[in-house]
């Protein structure tokens, strides 16, 4: 029935909570604009991981020591579920020291061969992607049997910033979605973020927004994060808006929700519209 | 319109269906899909966009062995090693002979999901250039196409819905369940007819089309105001009697020039005082020769 997974502590709004079982096939979009959503895919790969599903995680924006950091406060090791084989995880920052200083003894991976000509598109970090996890199925005797795969990226929008045409990441992420969903019955959770205010008409085509209009075509749940549109709240960081645009089996006909979020030290809470905590 | 437009396309017909973020129009296109199927039509997919079993999620029945799905989804850009169909194969030789090789004598029924890919990859006048000669060449009865109007130019959107005959525009409605649909359909004749349709699905796609949406929107059903008769209920007396009444309409205004008024002025009446003015010659006062000695 759920689609949604955050963790909802004042959650006697919503009719959906966690579930035991997991859906799988499921392309899911968060996104941000003029805000920051890295807390969702802090909270995505904490709770992949202690559902245990073997999750991939591709992270080009930040270290591994950083997810890690923050996954510890979420009550989850990183470096443990890498041993354990449960993670893998892609740092796109340290893979692409061995693309801009290049060594002879270079036995990196081709995955950010990308930053060398962006132009080519992102077939080779596609291959990589495919690669380690078509491998993961193969697993060592003995070793723990785990859930369903989650590919996360963290997130799109830099490639657009590294010269990467929005065409070759939304190729990219159709591939994935192919690969990962389809062959794989998996889940895609993708992060993709805007700066500006939302335009119309067809100015820059070569743009954040479009990378989101076509990232939305191919997803079946946006989560869409945003400031509160009348400012800054000290108990109330932003409003989470879910858009489910595949109907459901049961032909649920909600399509939109809004919802409001803090987030904590340990986590974010999320309820619905006025109903935050410091007001009732 | 869209109940006409469901029921079938002309041969050569082209209709597109446009969608946007807000609504996505591929339930409309399975709704048409379901409904060629229906009408005992063979139905050629090309997918792109969505799996196969995505797209047949939902369309069940003994026709659907009627519905031949090309998989252009797990490899369209030939990434692997043997792509099945790859958006570059979109040409009309490529297409007719797809649809030659499974189909039968009578022409099919394109449905391209989406038109938005290849436009992506394959510019709009090959396009437009291939979708021509589909429609010209016989092996295919009627195209049927979705297009994701916001993800490309406005040009280009308007020049592949110039080539259709029918389009569709979906946006989603007032109530969660419910859809806009604008509707804009060129007959052979020339003719160019437009509607706007609010509509709804059943669980087995068939199209449920409600009444036309107003104009202005959520209209308020406004209750006649009796109209109050002010000279009610006081206690001193407002109201004019017959007599009274002609009194007032007869009764000419101070400053109101009328005609009476107009035609007393200008002709004086018997009695009334006349002026009668002699000019003295004291009163010939010349502006140009006030001494009266120039010899002109």
């Amino acid at each position: 029935m759920v689609t949604m997974e955050p963790i909802f502590t004042d959650s006697s709004a919503h009719p959906e909570r966690l579930s035991g079982q997991l859906h799988t096939g499921r392309v899911r979009l968060v996104s941000d604009r003029q805000s920051d959503a890295s807390f969702l895919i802090h909270h995505f790969l904490s709770f992949y991981l202690r559902a245990r599903c073997k999750v991939w995680f591709l992270g080009l924006v930040q270290s591994f020591n950083h997810y890690s950091a923050v996954s510890q406060r979420l009550g989850v090791s990183l470096a443990q579920a890498k041993e354990k084989g449960q993670l893998v995880f892609l740092e796109g920052l340290k893979e692409s020291l061995s693309v801009l200083i290049p060594q002879d003894t270079n036995t990196g991976s081709k995955a950010m061969d990308f930053l060398r000509d962006p132009a080519v598109g992102l077939k080779s970090l596609y291959e990589f992607v495919r690669s380690s996890v078509s491998s993961s199925g193969s697993r060592a005797e003995g070793a723990e049997e785990w859930g369903p795969l989650v590919l996360l990226v963290d997130d799109l929008s830099v490639l657009l910033s590294l010269g990467v045409s929005v065409g070759a990441v939304l190729d990219f992420s159709h591939y994935c979605r192919a690969t990962v969903c389809s062959e794989l019955q998996g889940n895609v959770v993708m992060l993709a973020r805007c700066d500006g205010e939302e335009e119309e008409g067809d100015g820059d085509d070569e743009g954040s927004e479009t990378l989101l209009k076509g990232l939305t075509h191919q997803c079946s749940l946006t989560l869409h994060v945003q400031g509160l549109p009348t400012g800054f709240c000290r108990d109330i960081h932003g409003q989470v808006e879910v858009c489910w645009r595949r109907r459901q089996g049961d032909g649920q006909s909600t399509q939109k929700k809004l919802f409001q979020y803090k987030v904590h030290d340990k986590g974010a809470s999320f309820f619905a519209p006025g109903t935050s905590s410091a007001v009732l | 319109m869209l109940t006409e437009l469901l029921q079938g396309t002309d041969a050569g017909g082209f209709l597109i269906i446009q969608d946007s973020a807000s609504y996505s129009g591929r339930h409309l296109l399975k709704s048409f899909i379901n409904a060629a199927l229906h009408r005992e039509e063979a139905v050629h997919v090309l997918g792109f966009e969505v799996s196969e079993e995505e797209l047949k999620d939902g369309l069940i029945g003994a026709s659907i062995h009627r519905l031949h799905f090309h998989n252009a989804y797990t490899d369209p850009l030939g990434w692997t090693h043997n792509p099945a169909f790859t958006v570059h194969q979109f040409c009309s030789e490529g297409v007719t002979q797809l649809v030659k090789q499974t189909s039968q004598s009578k022409p099919a029924t394109l449905v391209i999901d989406s038109l938005s890919w290849i436009l992506r990859h394959v510019g709009p006048p090959a396009v437009c250039k291939t979708l021509q000669q589909l429609r010209k060449g016989g092996a295919v009865r009627a195209i049927i196409g979705l297009l994701h109007a916001d993800m490309h130019q406005r040009g280009t959107v308007g020049s592949v819905c110039h080539m259709a005959t029918s389009v569709i525009t979906v946006a989603p409605g007032m109530k969660g369940d419910e859809a806009v649909a604008k509707i804009t359909k060129r007959s052979k004749s020339g003719k160019v007819m437009q509607d706007e349709e609010i509509f709804s699905f059943k669980e087995d796609f068939t199209v449920v089309v409600q009444n036309r949406p107003s104009q202005l929107g959520l209209k308020q059903t406004e209750t006649e105001e009796r109209e109050t008769d002010p000279t009610a209920n006081l206690t001193f007396n407002l109201r004019l009697s017959d007599t009274e009444r002609e009194a007032k309409e007869k009764l000419a205004l101070p400053f109101v020039f009328s005609k009476e008024k107009k035609t007393a002025l200008l002709h004086s009446g018997r009695g009334s005082g006349r002026i009668l003015y002699e000019p003295d010659a004291n009163d010939d006062y010349d502006q140009e020769d006030p001494d009266d000695d120039l010899d002109v």
